[in-house]
């Protein structure tokens, strides 16, 4: 269809939803994914609209279907994603569906509090057993030790006071968190003032809290203490202390019944808790099966409520009145599905939709598939295009793994690149299926196809500056030889090749035949500038002009898309008064340039480059408007003009580009002013007329056609009335304009430069990769030279892969964007829209399913 | 650390300072509220808190809705909030914010009390705390019969044991000698802080001192007008005002002398921010109250808190200005459960 090139022609639309239909009407609108309504009630709180009843049922029931969600994952239970994907069930199943969650909850709720008691009792025969096990062994200590002694010391003298048989100690016995111990026997010692005896043994096997389901580690205690009063205080510390008492018989005997009887009570308790495991699970699995699809239902009920709680009611509350923006070709669509809602509430009077003209500036819709989806985004991050404006996305396909890959020529690691992109592709549909939630992994898989371009283009641009891990391939033999004798290579360190067709001399002075075969390689840099010394220089000089020439070449076309813009708002203004001024301006100064680079490649060959002349030194004369005379003899020959005709073709060049930043800076305002003065005349005139009796009809034909004229040249394209004309806005808006675009042409052309500096630094780290790391590898020259080799190619492919690849690849990616957004855009793109948002099923499933991720 | 503090700042509590502020921009505005107050039923309210910061802090709650669900889950969030920036801090500002928290275990240690002196069983007091005040010996308060046995048993190994000093001397627990208690502590609380304020120095003493001075002379107020008709003696009552505010010494002891709510308000006259407080409020109705006036005068001291930067003040103002957004959606909920709109404005809003 094309329609990447600019967004689809959007249409304001009025629904007429019968209320009955309604709900069926907005479900099949939700499930084809193209109509984005518009809330007709922004100021109604979202608690007073109409269906805000049904949006709480809904919320009620998801909060119960998270509960259930909830317990089916304590017990891990596998939960079935079939992925099919259930219509919205009409709004009489809600209160099947309402019903079913509610008697599962209950249930569960049945359930879980039965099993908390169970586990409560059992949690505290086990605690009971543990006590009764230690307790035992503290008894068993006493008993062993002889206890009379230390009986008599504590108590002899109150029992010689009190005159009464040695005092029986009384004792309590408990549990508690094992954490709570110090602060515990703290307070203990306080409150009583010493008078009590804490004896405490850790229970190994954590026990689990019947509440909360976690395992705890808690400690038996045993307290002695003497009287009434202590013991009341002891009780009431243990309790503040959350402690468990349990009674424990003090003569053996009991305890070991009480033990005995304990432990089958456990026993049966266990067979118990086993069946209302059970119980419990047979619940859960059945729900399991159907939780899915229950969320989905549901969260399908809510959003079309959500919807219909947009819309206006009409006066004799029959009818829902909702309005959406929806996309022309789909409007066939569009009725198709309201007939079919309608069929399906089965309803008499059909749902109409009617189209409206409005004032709004529409929606922008880009329809995109999964190639050129990541595009798209690219350039919306930037900002969405205004509506039907040119979209750079389709040229970014190319453009922007082209300009990539210059910054990143080096075709092994396009290789590499290419690959990791290529597997994602290939893989799609199995990495999709994960859902990976990982955001890094995510935002590399969304620009899969980015990265495989990039890939393949940077393998390009790496064969051209014969760069492969920084290293260059001889592929077609170099077309450089050397007339050399072997003596002179090894006695010298530096030997220079001669390009000349005439006058080459060896060292000893004796004319040879030039070293240069005649013919230039066949594709890319000459492998033989890999051992040159003077290749950065070279390359250097070759890169800048390269950049630049890429760069206006960007511009240019940036400009002239903008063309399309003027013609397709029809603003012929704007045409000549803004597109020819620019383009004149950019081509007669950086156009020029480029034109001078390509000429000074192919006019000054080897025997006489040493007259070449300086570019950058050239276009800052052409400003000074400085020349040497071209026919001097005097004047060395790189100071001389490129070509005769220089001078004069470069003043006109200048005065050209001054005169096209005037046209560009008064043309258009002055335009209007006069438009709208004459307008103005009119008007008076008309008002006059009108005033007089016979009016014609022909005069009011001209107003209008006047008016409606004077309008359309607005940028927007609407609301500038004559009313609200104001020369100095304008004046300065285009001020502000021209000073942009002028220096704005400066400062992006010298921004370009970027390409060849990351290309530079890309170049010269990898080298350096090259040799301080794996040319290490390379000394040795015994066979332990593998096993280093071995080791030493491990830390460069990381180097390499961390370095080179994600981190200069990211840098380059980002000064990509950068050249597109700023220096490529900001030529024709407005990119104030807003995006189309259509209301979707599968969006709004997506997102619940994201959000739910997040929370877990 | 004094001088060049605010060079440090960052390094410490930077992080912690842009989230208490990213959250002090999550407070309810003047709009939130007139939404709220247009509720019909709790779950509208529900609804409408769903659209702002709290989210879906009551998604999980069965309907229907109670006010004390809602109270306790908007102190939950704030809890959890001051909890996460409480493990985040390093000294002085960990101290500092253990400080705010003093407050509150003051309230709990004083609602167990007055709970066990009525006989009220422990567990069903518990809950009705305060959770940032909460500490491990908070359940066993009711072991203690005298103020000594509560020092020596409970709070003496609690940060609260140099407040409560000055109380041990009381012999008897009961409602009057627990506001007695109550008012010592906060008194003793207030003065500690704000020396504690005054050295951290700089922009934190600048903020917090001009609140806390405020916070103490709202109690001399306070504890002056209450007293009347009561048995408490003027001594005694003096001995109660925090001496750390702009009161302290004259208006401290002109209110010593009051012994009446005119005479109180002579007190403000000389005192221009107080005055303005005294001759706005008033007990008929349509009039706001006394202390509606402070509260109103506390949040914007709170807010103004925000207007500085790379000082500890604006945790505290954030706590006491959450607590304020929790006092009027709970204000505002209990009118509409109540069905009793007439004063349902009378919540105050945070600017």
């Amino acid at each position: 269809m094309g329609s990447l090139f600019r967004s689809e022609e959007m249409t304001l639309a009025q629904l007429f939803l019968q209320s009955e239909t309604a709900y069926v009407c907005v479900s099949e609108l939700g499930e084809l994914g193209v109509v984005q309504f518009r809330d007709l009630n922004p100021d109604v709180n979202a608690f007073q609209r109409k269906f805000v009843n049904e949006v709480r049922r809904c919320e009620e029931m998801e909060r119960k279907l998270r509960f259930i969600e909830k317990e089916i994952k304590k017990d891990g239970i596998p939960m079935l994603d079939t992925g099919d994907n259930p219509d919205a069930p009409a709004p009489r199943e809600m209160i099947d569906l309402e019903a079913t969650f509610e008697r599962l909850e209950n249930e569960m709720k049945e359930v879980n509090t039965n099993a908390e008691a169970l586990k409560r009792n059992f949690l505290e025969l086990t605690e009971l057993k543990h006590i009764l096990r230690k307790t035992q062994v503290f008894f068993d200590e006493m008993h062993d030790q002889p206890r009379q002694d230390e009986a008599q010391t504590l108590l002899g003298e109150e029992v010689s006071q009190a005159g009464i048989p040695a005092l029986k100690l009384g004792f309590v016995a408990g549990v508690i968190l094992r954490e709570r111990i110090p602060a515990f026997e703290r307070l203990l010692w306080r409150a009583c003032r010493g008078n009590v005896f804490l004896k405490f043994a850790e229970i190994e096997t954590p026990l689990e809290d019947p509440v909360t389901g976690d395992q705890v580690n808690k400690c038996v205690f045993i307290i002695f203490f003497q009287g009434e009063q202590l013991k009341t205080r002891v009780k009431k510390i243990c309790e503040g202390f959350r402690a468990t008492l349990y009674p424990c018989p003090e003569t053996p005997a009991e305890r070991r019944e009480m033990a005995i009887g304990v432990m089958t009570r456990i026993e049966d308790l266990n067979t118990v808790l086993g069946q209302t495991q059970d119980h419990r699970h047979r619940v859960l699995v059945a729900a399991a099966k159907n939780i899915k699809v229950w969320f989905i239902k549901v969260q399908k009920i809510k959003a079309i409520y959500h919807t219909l709680n947009f819309c206006n009611l009409d006066v004799t509350q029959k009818c829902l009145i909702a309005e959406c923006w929806c996309p022309i070709s789909e409007l066939e669509k569009i009725q198709l599905a309201l007939r079919r809602g309608t069929e399906r509430s089965g309803a008499a009077v059909p749902s109409i939709l009617n189209r409206m003209s409005t004032k709004e500036s529409p929606p922008t819709f880009n329809r995109t598939n999964k190639f050129t989806a990541a595009f798209q985004a690219l350039v919306d991050s930037y900002g969405v295009a205004s509506y039907r404006e040119v979209n750079p996305a389709p040229f970014a396909i190319i453009s922007f793994p082209f300009i990539f890959a210059v910054m990143f020529g080096d075709a092994g690691h396009g290789i590499v690149m290419a690959l990791f992109g290529l597997w994602m592709v290939i893989k799609e549909k199995s990495l999709i299926a994960q859902k990976s939630t990982n955001e890094i992994w995510n935002t590399f898989f969304g620009g899969r196809y980015i990265i495989l371009l990039m890939g393949l283009f940077s393998i390009y641009t790496g064969l051209i500056y014969n760069d492969f891990y920084s290293k260059s391939v001889n592929i077609f033999g170099s077309a450089w030889q050397s007339n050399y004798t072997l003596e002179d290579i090894e006695a010298h360190k530096v030997l220079q090749l001669c390009p000349n067709r005439i006058n080459c001399t060896n060292l000893a002075k004796e004319p040879i035949h030039m070293d240069y075969r005649g013919y230039p390689y066949p594709f890319g840099m000459d492998p033989i500038w890999a051992i040159s010394v003077n290749r950065i220089t070279y390359t250097n000089s070759y890169k800048m002009k390269m950049s630049i020439i890429i760069g206006v070449a960007q511009m240019l076309f940036g400009v002239m898309l903008s063309i399309w813009n003027h013609r397709y708002f029809k603003e012929p203004l704007n045409i000549i008064a803004e597109f020819i001024p620019e383009m004149i301006f950019l081509n007669s100064i950086f156009g020029y340039l480029c034109v001078l680079c390509i000429y000074k490649w192919s006019v000054w060959p080897g025997d006489d480059a040493a007259c070449a002349p300086s570019i950058l030194l050239g276009l800052i004369n052409m400003f000074l408007f400085k020349y040497e005379d071209y026919d001097d003899e005097n004047i060395v020959c790189n100071q001389k003009t490129m070509f005769r005709s220089q001078q004069a073709l470069q003043t006109l060049l200048v005065i050209l580009a001054v005169l096209s930043a005037m046209v560009l800076l008064l043309v258009k305002p002055l335009y209007l002013r006069r438009e709208h003065n004459k307008k103005l005349a009119i008007r008076s005139i008309a008002d006059a007329v009108e005033s007089a009796p016979e009016v014609t009809g022909e005069d009011v034909q001209i107003h209008d056609a006047q008016s409606r004229s004077s309008a359309d040249p607005s940028p927007s394209g609407h609301g500038m009335d004559g009313e609200e004309f104001d020369f100095g806005d304008l004046f300065v808006y285009q001020c502000i304009h021209t000073i942009e675009f002028c220096l704005g042409c400066i400062s992006h052309t010298a921004s370009y430069l970027r390409l060849w500096a990351l290309s530079l630094a890309h170049g010269q780290l990898s080298e350096v990769l090259w040799t301080m790391v794996l040319h290490m590898g390379f000394i040795f020259d015994s066979y332990a030279g593998a096993f280093v080799l071995f080791a030493v190619f491990a830390a460069w492919a990381m180097l390499t892969i961390g370095i080179l690849l994600v981190m200069e690849g990211l840098s380059a990616f980002l000064h990509t964007l950068r050249l597109h957004w700023v220096e490529f855009q900001s030529k024709f793109y407005h990119g104030s829209g807003y995006a189309f948002l259509p209301f979707s099923f599968e969006v709004i499933l997506d997102q619940a399913q994201a959000s739910d991720h997040e929370v877990h | 650390m004094t001088g060049l503090s605010e060079l440090y700042f960052n390094i410490d509590s930077g992080y912690l300072e842009g989230l208490v502020r990213g959250f002090k921009g999550g407070i309810l505005k003047q709009n939130d509220y007139l939404n709220l107050v247009q509720c019909e039923t709790l779950d509208d309210l529900k609804l409408h808190l769903q659209s702002t910061d709290y989210g879906n802090f009551l998604a999980n709650e069965p309907s229907p809705l109670t006010v004390s669900v809602i109270d306790d889950k908007l102190k939950e969030k704030l809890v959890v909030e001051f909890q996460h920036i409480r493990n985040h801090a390093v000294e002085p500002l960990s101290t500092f914010l253990d400080y705010i928290t003093y407050s509150y275990m003051i309230d709990n240690i004083i609602l167990l009390i007055t709970g066990t002196l009525h006989s009220r069983p422990i567990t069903e007091l518990i809950p009705k705390c305060h959770p940032l005040g909460s500490f491990e010996e908070m359940e066993a308060i009711h072991i203690a019969g005298t103020p000594a046995e509560l020092y020596n048993a409970v709070l003496v190994d609690t940060p609260l044991a140099p407040f409560f000093v000055d109380c041990i001397s009381e012999q008897d627990l009961d409602e009057m000698n627990i506001e007695i208690i109550r008012n010592t502590l906060y008194k003793a609380y207030l003065e500690d802080f704000h020396v504690y304020c005054s050295e951290l120095g700089g922009a934190t003493a600048e903020v917090m001192c001009e609140i806390l001075a405020f916070e103490a002379d709202r109690r001399a107020f306070i504890i002056t007008i209450n007293s009347f008709g009561t048995e408490l003696t003027k001594d005694d009552r003096a001995k109660l005002y925090p001496r750390c505010g702009k009161l302290h010494p004259d208006g401290l002891a002109a209110l010593a002398r009051a012994d009446e709510y005119e005479q109180v308000r002579a007190v403000a006259e000389f005192y221009a921010e107080y005055k303005q407080l005294f001759d706005g409020a008033g007990n008929n109705p349509g009039d706001k109250t006394l202390e509606d006036k402070f509260f109103e005068h506390e949040v914007k001291l709170n807010v103004n808190a925000f207007m500085q930067q790379f000082h500890f003040g604006v945790f505290y103002s954030y706590v006491k200005l959450k607590e304020q957004e929790v006092r009027n959606i709970v204000w505002i909920a209990e009118c509409v459960a109540q069905r009793h709109r007439a004063k349902i404005d009378s919540y105050i809003p945070i600017l």
